[in-house]
């Protein structure tokens, strides 16, 4: 038994940096292609008055979403949503795409069981983030933020410096290793499975191809139906919270905004930081 | 013996404790989570609806450590061929 864990690459004949795994370059093309359609196909959908059963999934999905930015990030941080969003729909549709026999096309393998793919959505979250973070706070408050725990006298906070600093920079890398490693894992199970019916000699006469079928149909039930949507789902939920921490340390210089005592928080929770 | 065969060996003994110790660490981990869903069930049976979601995350971050696991020790015994 063998497992190739090498992408097949094409190269353009410069090196290291321009040679390309073309297979998740067309997995992934395809998986935004038709992420764009089933974008299209829900912007065909929606009607006021009566909504549809797809635009009432989809607006209970973006309430749930902008309930979760407004209760992490801000009131104003909405510009989040379409980031989020489409990362969520574009990691889902990649993971569900797995759930094809992806193995009769040689070009075609689940995107996402690629880490080039995962690392750089991670980084893209990574980069808005900081922006995001100098744009809120300022280039003082920025690199203030590396000097956590706030309530710490200054030379403690000092010793922090460097834990902050690898505590950020590492964001990105285990935001897509997550991703990466069970979508990968889980196309390797998806090939351990499907070559399990020759290990079944001792079963007689039943066919290894139909035992294999079943196998393989309730564990691409499991993985790549729920773990994909549950993955997806993780790294839309990270992406919001990676950018509520960027605005850590904002709410202690300013405690008493006006906008959070409209919103009902009490004088008390906005001190202590806490919601709700 | 030959060198390939202790590099055979050496690969498959680490790929076995990645895999056991992975378990270990992914299988106390959902232990933690299903404890704190059961007690809050047990506190405020009302919010179970709540809780389900959060607890598939939390399920999914902490077995997501197991899934890397299982991926790079593929990656390594692929390294010996």
């Amino acid at each position: 038994m063998n497992i190739d864990v090498n992408q097949p690459t094409v190269s353009l004949g410069c090196g290291q940096w321009c040679t390309f795994n073309y297979n998740s370059l067309i997995s992934s093309a395809l998986a935004v292609l038709i992420t764009i359609a089933v974008a299209f196909w829900i912007r065909s959908q929606l009607q006021s008055g009566t909504p549809t059963k797809v635009q009432a999934i989809f607006e209970w999905g973006y309430d749930l979403l902008r309930g979760l930015i407004k209760q992490n990030v801000s009131d104003e941080a909405l510009f989040i949503l379409p980031l989020a969003m489409t990362l969520f729909l574009f990691i889902l549709v990649a993971n569900w795409l797995e759930f094809f026999p992806l193995g009769i096309f040689p070009a075609l393998h689940a995107a996402n069981a690629d880490w080039n793919q995962t690392l750089a959505m991670g980084l893209i979250v990574f980069l808005v983030v900081q922006w995001y973070s100098v744009r809120v706070q300022g280039w003082y408050g920025y690199f203030r933020r590396f000097t956590k725990p706030f309530e710490l006298p200054i030379p403690f906070r000092i010793l922090f410096i460097p834990l902050n600093i690898v505590e950020e920079a590492v964001k990105p890398v285990t935001l897509s290793l997550r991703l990466f490693g069970n979508i990968f894992a889980g196309g390797i199970m998806i090939f351990l499975i499907a070559s399990a019916g020759y290990h079944l000699d001792f079963l007689g006469p039943v066919p290894h191809s139909a035992i294999s079928t079943v196998l393989l149909g309730v564990w691409k039930a499991f993985d790549v139906i729920f773990i994909g949507f549950i993955q997806a789902f993780i790294f839309m939920l990270l992406t919001v919270i990676y950018f509520g921490m960027a605005r850590e340390g904002l709410e202690e210089e300013e405690p008493h905004r006006p906008s959070e005592l409209a919103a009902g928080r009490t004088l008390t929770q906005i001190q202590e930081g806490t919601n709700d | 013996m030959t060198d390939h065969g202790i590099e055979l060996a050496g690969a498959l003994i680490g790929f076995g404790l990645l895999m056991g110790l992975g378990a270990v660490g992914a299988a106390f981990g959902d232990g933690l989570a299903g404890n704190a869903f059961i007690s809050g069930i047990a506190r405020q049976p009302e919010a179970q609806g709540r809780m389900i979601p959060w607890l598939f995350t939390i399920v999914g971050l902490v077995e997501a450590m197991y899934f890397i696991n299982l991926a790079f020790g593929f990656v390594f015994l692929g390294q010996v061929r």
